[in-house]
């Protein structure tokens, strides 16, 4: 029971971590190398409110908030000349993580730091006690889904998008202001990123290269996603799953490998992932 | 003999050229061995240590810039290969002990665990049709696994503190210093050589056109992966001697992050140069190591800033900026393609008809080919063949499905259903390039050409697969058929072989392109709309070639054409698509009197009715 709880917690987790980079690259056809860094970020802000006193409720909202800053600013200045070198971009994105990971080093030092969490304790969910923080994440992973899938498919934002994403110079010949789309969705990408690093400190900590192992992993999980939300769900369940199984059955190292390996392969095999095909 | 003379005047100019430029290269080995042998002398032990790794480096860094930089394959897992090497010395001299032997053993160990893991990696990454991103999220994933491998490694491998305290070679700080710094500097003039030779052409075309490489008969996946291969090797051996040297081993030599640090130093250096990225990496290698125990992370976030200006704005990198202010300073212009030497144009021996060819008693043969995706039928049910000498020209309003035709004829994996022979040989579910072998030749619609290579260059590529290209020089003819003769001439082609193909007209471009298909010497050439674009002249010029090939070279050409004038005067036999199906198929007149064509290209009778 406890490894069904494990898996479906991780998933969410991963879901919620992931989704940010899959919205970019679906719309933008862009990876973002720099969600490890907005991660970051996220995890930084959760911490800033721990030192402040305030209720970590708070990081939810102040997260998103810094995150979608920065992705603004950058889309601005860093992504926005490299559309059309989607390779250079995964670079310079790269490049924006650094300059992140140094620039919280230099703000709060290279040590390794604790946030407080918003909910703690365990629940009785069937004969099992199992921690209330991490089902939690689950919920929220659900409701960034809904909430991404309504505003794609009940919005005229999203509709936008939606075609944008299918023929980007069709749209600008509609009179689609794709920039403004872009704009939009780099920053809402950064403040998931950044939302999804305050949601995961408080199961570790934050130091100034958290971002990375969950950058592989999502990036990993987008690869195989394509560009939709439900395989990405999909993707985070199976995937997801073989970690937590060969984590607590063979041994924790292999168990941080699973997803990439897995990925590798099943793009190998099936160039379309978990996508319909 | 005129044509001879005027060209064998360039010919005189670039054969100075070419030796001007192998004589700068001995100048420039000649002075940095000088400097190599020299430097422990003059320079403090410091510096000295430094440098050694700072050129074990650059030697890494060097493969990226091949692989990337020339190549256009991104990869971030190059230090792995380093690190594979690091872990062959270190664990060799760890359990097993010093000695000649077994410094022999680890070196060989290093090489075929490298090779065998370049190999698979390279099947992994580039098979055909994958996307090059795919390619590069494996090279991410490699170093991530080998450094998760040696974590686990326990007391074998020392898990994430490494191994230090061997025993190794007992050679001075000097004696390494010079190791590895003649290790570069052969490195970096082998690969000087390589990449100007014809075979290091083949690169850049990959990079530019991966797709035109395919059908031009060249297995790129193939070379990918032995290009991954030595580069593998080489970086292997650049960290077998760091081991040597430093005497310590960590898992961080085989990881992510020094692979995107190569990466760093390359861009900034200068992506494509060779000798960017070997500078690039030595400064910023040395002034790191210096500058990190001052400003620690200050200096990180400076050169991730510059990495990120150099990205955004200056995709070339710093080496341009400096060869072109040192050109400014010595007051001379640099053409575009100064690296390249304009060959004579020669016949080559053609054979487009022994072998496979021979063999065929259809040059095509097609039956019940389907395409559809999903459930939209593209094509359905498609039967004909067609002969030698014919010249089958494909007609039908937008949307008929001729250029999905032709698409399944040139690739094998491209059809839904049904057979495809060409000579006489089942083209399977093949990829393009051995349909090519087979002796198809297809020209795309639109001019499908490699940007940065010359003309001469361009075709040279195209000969690949016939002419095995030297690996280390350029040669100085160019030997090619007949056929690929004439339209060169006929397009004026020839006045410009020292061009690069982004600076032709549209109609030059399609004309290159048709050249380079004709240069494969195919038995069966699929042509989609050649003349779009090309004026009048040219236009009654190719028509005359195409009927010339047909007629006196044996051809089987299937054309697509909207132009029904061109296809009236050229074609011997004509074939009409509608909606996927073949709806006629008979001699020119035949297809010009049928009310049925009419009907179809002015959509529908009442329409047709109309009008008469």
């Amino acid at each position: 029971m406890a490894t069904i709880l494990d898996i479906i917690t991780t998933a969410g987790i991963l879901y919620a971590v992931a989704a940010g980079l899959l919205i970019v690259f679906g719309v933008m056809k862009i990876i973002n190398f720099a969600h490890g860094g907005f991660l970051t970020v996220g995890g930084y802000s959760a911490l800033l409110v721990t030192k402040l006193g305030l209720n970590p409720w708070w990081a939810v909202a102040f997260s998103f908030v810094i995150g979608s800053l920065c992705g603004m600013i950058i889309e601005r200045l860093v992504v926005r000349p490299l559309y059309s070198r989607p390779l250079d971009a995964i670079l310079a994105t790269w490049g924006l993580g650094i300059i992140l990971g140094q620039l919280i080093t230099l703000a709060f030092g290279r040590g390794v730091q604790f946030v407080q969490s918003p909910v703690t304790g365990a629940i009785d969910l069937l004969g099992a006690s199992y921690s209330e923080y991490r089902l939690l994440l689950v919920l929220v992973a659900i409701a960034i889904a809904v909430g991404l899938g309504l505003i794609l498919n009940a919005t005229r934002l999203g509709l936008v998008t939606r075609a944008v994403i299918m023929n980007e110079d069709l749209a600008r010949g509609l009179g689609i202001n794709s920039g403004l789309v872009r704009f939009a969705t780099f920053s809402l990408g950064a403040g998931l990123a950044s939302l999804a690093g305050a949601l995961i400190t408080p199961l570790s900590s934050v130091d100034p290269n958290m971002g990375v192992p969950w950058l592989v992993n999502a990036f990993m999980l987008v690869m195989v996603s394509g560009m939709s939300l439900v395989s990405l769900g999909i993707a985070c369940l199976v995937l997801g799953g073989a970690q937590v199984l060969v984590s607590s059955w063979g041994n924790p190292i292999l168990g941080g490998l699973t997803i990439v390996v897995l990925a590798a392969l099943v793009l190998r095999l099936r160039p379309q992932g978990f996508a319909r095909g | 003999m005129a044509d001879a003379q005027i060209a064998a005047i360039p010919a005189t100019l670039d054969r100075a050229k070419k030796r001007r430029d192998l004589r700068t290269l001995s100048v420039f080995v000649a002075i940095a061995l000088l400097l190599v042998v020299v430097g422990p002398y003059v320079l403090p032990t410091f510096l000295v240590n430094n440098l050694i790794r700072a050129f074990l480096y650059a030697c890494v860094a060097l493969t990226v810039d091949i692989l990337w930089g020339y190549t256009g394959i991104l990869t971030f897992g190059q230090s792995a290969f380093f690190g594979i090497g690091v872990y062959a010395a270190g664990l060799v001299f760890t359990h097993l002990g010093f000695s000649t032997g077994y410094a022999a053993l680890a070196l060989a160990a290093g090489l075929i665990v490298a090779v065998l893991v370049a190999a698979i990696v390279g099947w992994l990454a580039f098979y055909h049709g994958a996307s090059p991103l795919y390619g590069s999220v494996i090279t991410l994933v490699l170093p991530i696994v080998v450094t998760q491998i040696l974590y686990s490694g326990g007391n074998f491998t020392g898990s994430s503190s490494g191994l230090s305290g061997f025993e190794s070679f007992d050679l001075s700080l000097e004696a390494w210093f010079r190791i590895a710094g003649v290790y570069l500097i052969a490195l970096t003039a082998g690969a000087w050589l390589f990449v100007r030779s014809d075979a290091g052409k083949i690169l850049v075309a990959i990079r530019e056109n991966e797709q035109r490489c395919e059908y031009l008969g060249i297995n790129v996946s193939r070379i990918k992966i032995l290009l991954l291969v030595v580069c593998a090797a080489i970086a292997a051996l650049a960290g077998y001697a760091f081991a040597g040297v430093q005497m310590v081993v960590a898992p961080e030599y085989a990881g992510f992050v020094f692979g995107t640090e190569l990466l760093i130093w390359v861009a900034l250096g200068g992506r494509g140069t060779l000798i960017g990225p070997v500078i690039g990496t030595l400064v910023l290698d040395v002034s790191t190591s210096y500058l990190s125990g001052n400003l620690p992370f200050v200096w990180k976030l400076i050169i991730g800033a510059a990495f990120v200006v150099v990205i955004v704005a200056l995709p070339q990198g710093l080496m341009p900026l400096i060869t072109r202010a040192v050109d400014a300073l010595r007051g001379r212009g640099r053409t575009a393609d100064s690296d390249s030497i304009a060959p004579i144009l020669q016949p080559a021996l053609e054979q487009p008809f022994s072998g496979l060819a021979e063999a065929g008693s259809h040059a095509l043969e097609l039956h019940g080919v389907r395409k559809q995706f999903g459930s939209l039928k593209v094509l359905d049910g498609i039967d004909f063949t067609a002969q030698r000498r014919e010249l089958l020209s494909l007609v039908g309003p937008n949307g008929a499905g001729k250029t999905t035709l032709m698409r399944c004829i040139a690739d094998g994996s491209e059809r839904s259903e049904g057979t495809v022979r060409v000579n006489d040989h089942d083209i399977e579910r093949l990829p393009p390039y051995s349909c090519v072998a087979f002796g198809v030749g297809r020209k795309f619609q639109t001019a499908n050409v490699f940007d940065t290579l010359t003309v001469a260059e361009a075709l040279r590529v195209a000969r690949t697969r016939l002419a095995s290209p030297s690996l280390w020089q350029q040669s100085e003819v160019l030997a090619l058929p007949q056929a690929s003769l004439q339209v060169i001439r006929a397009t004026g082609l020839d006045q410009q072989l020292g061009k690069q193909a982004r600076y032709l007209s549209h109609g030059l471009k399609q004309a290159l392109e048709l050249a380079m298909v004709l240069a494969l010497e195919p038995s069966v050439l699929l042509l989609d709309e050649p003349t779009a674009g090309l004026t009048k002249p040219e236009r009654t010029r190719i028509g005359q070639i195409l009927v010339e090939l047909a007629r006196d070279h044996q051809l089987c050409i299937l054309l697509v054409e909207h132009d029904l004038d061109f296809v009236r005067e050229i074609s011997s036999r004509v074939i009409v698509l509608h909606l996927g199906k073949i709806v006629l198929d008979g001699s020119v007149s035949e297809v010009v009197e049928s009310e049925l064509v009419r009907t179809i290209y002015s959509g529908g009778n009442h329409t047709f009715a109309g009008n008469a």
